[in-house]
C-alpha cells in the first residue's frame, strides 16, 4: 500500500461519501445562519453597516481572497492542497507586468492568466504524474515561483497604470457593481455549475472521497487532479491581477502568507482536507463571514493583529461542532 | 509498509559501513562539504562552521519536533509562531512579576534586564502549553491537525504583535550572551543544546516502548487503538514535544539576536517540514526518525551555507531550495515499488 493510499484509507475511514450529504447541507445552513447573525449584530453595533457603500467595501475586500478560495476549494475537494497560490499569483502578475511596455492589454492579461494555468499544470503533473504529495510539491512551487517573480522583476514593483482594461478589472464598475465583485459572482456561478451539475463534478467528489473506487469505476484520477490544479492556478493568477489592478501596483513580494488565509476560508466553508467534501457556496459564505467580521472589527477600531486572533477564534468556533460530531480520529 | 519501516527505523546506531550504505543523505552531505572545501577557501574556516552549526541548531530543533508530530501522521504549522510567542510571553510575564515585586525589569529602550533563568523556564513552559493545547484540540476535540495548528499559527502571530505592540524587546544578560555566543570545545553552545535534545529524542523515540507508539499510531491509528494504546495521550505528547522544541529553538534564536520581534521567523514552519521530509519523514506518518532529521537539517543547512558562500543571491537560493525539495521527494518515490495510487 502506498503512503498516499494509507492516508486516504485512514482519514476517510467510514468510507463512502456522497457529494453534499444531508449533514453537510445542514452544516451549510448553519453557516448561513452564522453569517446572518453576524450581519444583524454588526448592524446593531454600527448603524451604518448595511449602507450600500459599506457593503461594497466588504465585497471588494472579499473579492480576491474569494476567487482564490474557489480554486482552493476545488483542489481540497479532490483531496489535495495547494500552498503555491501566493507564488503563482505573483509570478503570473510579474510575467504579465513585464509586457506592460508593449501597451497591449490582451498580451498583459493573457500572459498573466496563461502563467497561472501553466504553473497549475506543473503542480498537477508533479502530484498526479510524479506522485509527489501535494503539500510538498506546492510548497516547493511556492518557493520557486516567488523566487522567479523576484528574479524576473529585479525585485522592483511594476505599474500597470497605462493599460486601461487592466486597471478597469480592479477599479471599474459594470451594471452598478465593482468589476472584481462581478468576477467573483460569475466565477462562483461557474464553479457551482462545475461541481454540482457536471460529470467533472462527480468525478471530482469521487476522486477526493475514495481514490481507489474512483479509479475502479473508470474515472481518470490523474486528469481530475491536473485539472483542479490548473483551475486553482488560474484563480490565483486572476485574483492576483484583481488586487494588482485595484492598487495599480504589481508587488513582487506581495500576498505573503495568503495561502493560509485562503485555506482557512476553504475549511471554514466546510471543505475537509481529507477530500471528497466541500461546496463552493460554503466557501463563499465563509469568505463573507471573514469579510463581515473584519469589517465590523475595523469599524470598532480593533487592531488588525487582534483581528487575526478573532478570525482564529471564529474558525475554531465553526469547525469545532463539526469535528466533535465526526468522532473518528485524525 | 510498516514492517520494513519499523525495522529500518529502530536501528538507530548502526555501524559506520552499514550507515554509509543505508543513508544516501550522508553521501550528499559529504559531497556538499567536499565541494565547499574545494571551491571556497572560507568554507572550512572555524567561523563558517560555527555559523553553519548555529543554523543547524535552530532549524534542526524545529524539524525534530515536527518529525515526532509527523510520525503520528499529523502536522504542526504553529512551530515558528510558538517559537516567538514563548519568548514574548517570557518577557511579558517576568515584567509583570517584576512590577508585582516593585522592580523594574524593563529598562530604557525596551530592554529586558530581569533574571534570565526564570524567564527561560517560563518560555519553555509556554512552548509546552501551546503544544498541549494543539494536542488536546486535535486528539480529544477531533479538530483536523492542519486546521488546529493553522488556527494556533494565526492566533499566536496576532498575539505576538499585540503583546509586543509591534516593538522589539532587547534581551541583555550574561546568560543570553552565553547561550547565543559561547563556543565550547569548538562547538557553539546552541549546537550542544540541539545535540542533547537529539540524543534524548533518539533514545526515547527509537529506544523505548512508549516511543515506538508514535510509529504505531502513524502506521495505523486504528490498529494502535485496538492494540490498547491510548492514542490520544501520545498525540498530545507529540505536540508537547514539538512545542518544547519550538520554545527551545526560540531561546537559541533570540539569544543569538539579543532581541525578539513579532515578525521574526515567519515561514520557518515550512522550512521545518521541508527538512523533516528531506530526512525521509513521511507526511502520512509511521516513517522517519530523529536521526534522519538530523541528516536532513545538515543537508539543508550545509547546502544553503554553500550557496551563500558562493555569493548566490537570496532569490536564487530560494529557487534552488524549492527545486531540491521537489527533486528529493520525487527521487525517493522512484526508488519505491509503484503502488496503485
Amino acid at each position: 500500500m502506498s503512503a498516499v493510499d494509507d492516508t486516504h484509507a485512514a482519514r476517510s475511514a467510514p468510507a463512502i461519501r456522497h457529494p453534499a450529504p444531508f449533514r453537510a447541507q445542514i452544516g451549510g445552513l448553519s453557516r448561513i445562519a452564522i453569517l446572518l447573525l453576524l450581519v444583524l449584530t454588526a448592524q446593531l453595533v454600527t448603524p451604518s453597516f448595511l449602507a450600500p457603500a459599506n457593503l461594497q467595501v466588504i465585497l471588494m475586500a472579499v473579492a480576491a481572497i474569494g476567487v482564490m478560495a474557489i480554486g482552493m476549494t476545488l483542489v481540497v475537494i479532490a483531496g489535495e492542497i495547494d500552498l503555491s497560490i501566493a507564488g503563482v499569483a505573483i509570478l503570473a502578475c510579474v510575467l504579465g507586468g513585464i509586457l506592460i511596455p508593449t501597451g497591449s492589454p490582451v498580451l498583459v492579461i493573457g500572459v498573466t492568466l496563461l502563467t497561472g494555468l501553466v504553473l497549475g499544470l506543473i503542480n498537477g503533473i508533479l502530484v498526479a504524474g510524479l506522485r509527489i504529495p501535494s503539500l510538498i510539491a506546492t510548497l516547493g512551487m511556492l518557493g520557486i515561483a516567488r523566487a522567479l517573480a523576484n528574479i524576473a522583476s529585479g525585485g522592483q514593483a511594476l505599474y500597470p497604470e497605462s493599460i486601461g482594461p487592466y486597471v478597469w478589472l480592479g477599479r471599474g464598475t459594470l451594471l452598478g457593481l465593482p468589476v472584481p465583485v462581478l468576477i467573483l459572482l460569475v466565477l462562483t456561478v461557474l464553479a457551482i455549475a462545475l461541481t454540482r451539475f457536471s460529470i467533472f463534478g462527480q468525478a471530482l467528489y469521487a476522486t477526493g472521497g475514495n481514490v481507489k473506487a474512483a479509479r475502479l469505476s473508470g474515472i481518470n484520477v490523474a486528469a481530475v487532479r491536473i485539472a483542479v490544479f490548473m483551475l486553482c492556478g488560474f484563480c490565483a493568477a486572476l485574483a492576483g491581477m484583481l488586487d494588482s489592478a485595484r492598487l495599480s501596483y504589481i508587488n513582487p513580494s506581495g500576498f505573503e502568507g495568503i495561502e493560509l488565509s485562503v485555506l482557512a476560508v476553504t475549511v471554514l466553508g466546510g471543505a475537509a482536507l481529507s477530500g471528497g467534501k466541500g461546496t463552493i457556496t460554503g466557501t463563499l459564505v465563509a469568505a463573507l463571514i471573514i469579510g463581515v467580521v473584519n469589517n465590523l472589527l475595523n469599524q470598532l477600531g480593533v487592531s488588525i493583529y487582534l483581528q487575526q486572533v478573532a478570525i482564529a477564534a471564529v474558525i475554531l468556533a465553526v469547525v469545532l461542532p463539526d469535528a466533535l460530531k465526526r468522532g473518528t480520529g485524525k | 509498509m510498516s514492517d520494513a519501516t519499523l525495522k529500518s527505523s529502530s536501528a538507530s546506531f548502526p555501524s559506520l559501513v552499514t550507515l554509509l550504505r543505508a543513508e544516501p543523505l550522508l553521501w550528499l552531505i559529504a559531497a556538499i562539504i567536499v565541494t565547499g572545501a574545494v571551491t571556497s577557501e572560507y568554507y572550512l574556516t572555524g567561523q563558517n562552521i560555527e555559523n553553519l552549526l548555529r543554523s543547524v541548531s535552530v532549524f534542526g530543533l524545529l524539524a525534530l519536533g515536527m518529525t515526532v508530530v509527523m510520525l503520528t501522521g499529523r502536522i504542526d504549522l504553529s512551530v515558528a509562531a510558538t517559537m516567538i510567542f514563548s519568548i514574548v510571553v517570557g518577557v511579558k510575564v517576568m515584567v509583570l512579576l517584576g512590577d508585582g515585586l516593585g522592580l523594574r525589569w524593563l529598562v530604557k529602550g525596551n530592554t529586558y534586564a530581569g533574571p534570565s533563568l526564570p524567564f527561560l523556564a517560563i518560555a519553555i513552559v509556554t512552548g509546552c502549553a501551546v503544544g498541549a493545547v494543539n494536542g488536546i484540540g486535535i486528539a480529544y476535540f477531533r479538530i483536523a491537525p492542519f486546521i488546529m495548528t493553522l488556527v494556533s499559527l494565526t492566533a499566536l502571530r496576532g498575539f505576538n504583535y499585540v503583546l509586543t505592540d509591534g516593538h522589539p524587546y532587547y534581551l541583555r544578560s550574561p546568560v543570553f550572551a552565553f547561550i547565543g555566543d559561547q563556543v565550547v570545545l569548538g562547538i557553539p553552545f546552541s549546537t550542544l543544546v540541539f545535540l542533547a535534545v537529539l540524543v534524548a529524542l533518539i533514545l526515547f523515540v527509537n529506544g523505548t516502548v512508549a516511543g515506538s507508539r508514535f510509529y504505531a499510531i502513524g502506521g495505523s491509528e486504528r490498529a494502535a487503538l485496538y492494540a490498547g494504546i491510548r492514542t490520544e495521550r501520545f498525540v498530545v505528547l507529540a505536540y508537547m514535544i514539538s512545542g518544547f522544541c519550538a520554545a527551545l529553538a526560540g531561546i537559541l534564536f533570540t539569544a543569538r539576536l539579543k532581541s525578539v520581534d513579532a515578525p521574526l521567523a515567519s515561514g520557518y514552519e515550512l522550512t521545518a517540514i521541508a527538512i523533516a521530509v528531506i530526512g525521509g519523514t513521511a507526511l502520512s506518518g509511521g516513517v522517519g526518525s530523529p536521526w534522519r532529521t538530523l541528516l536532513g537539517s545538515l543537508v539543508f543547512a550545509s547546502g544553503l551555507n554553500l550557496l551563500a558562500i558562493w555569493g548566490i543571491g537570496t532569490w536564487y537560493q530560494n529557487l534552488i531550495v524549492g527545486t531540491v525539495l521537489i527533486a528529493a521527494v520525487a527521487l525517493s518515490r522512484i526508488g519505491r515499488p509503484r503502488a496503485s495510487s
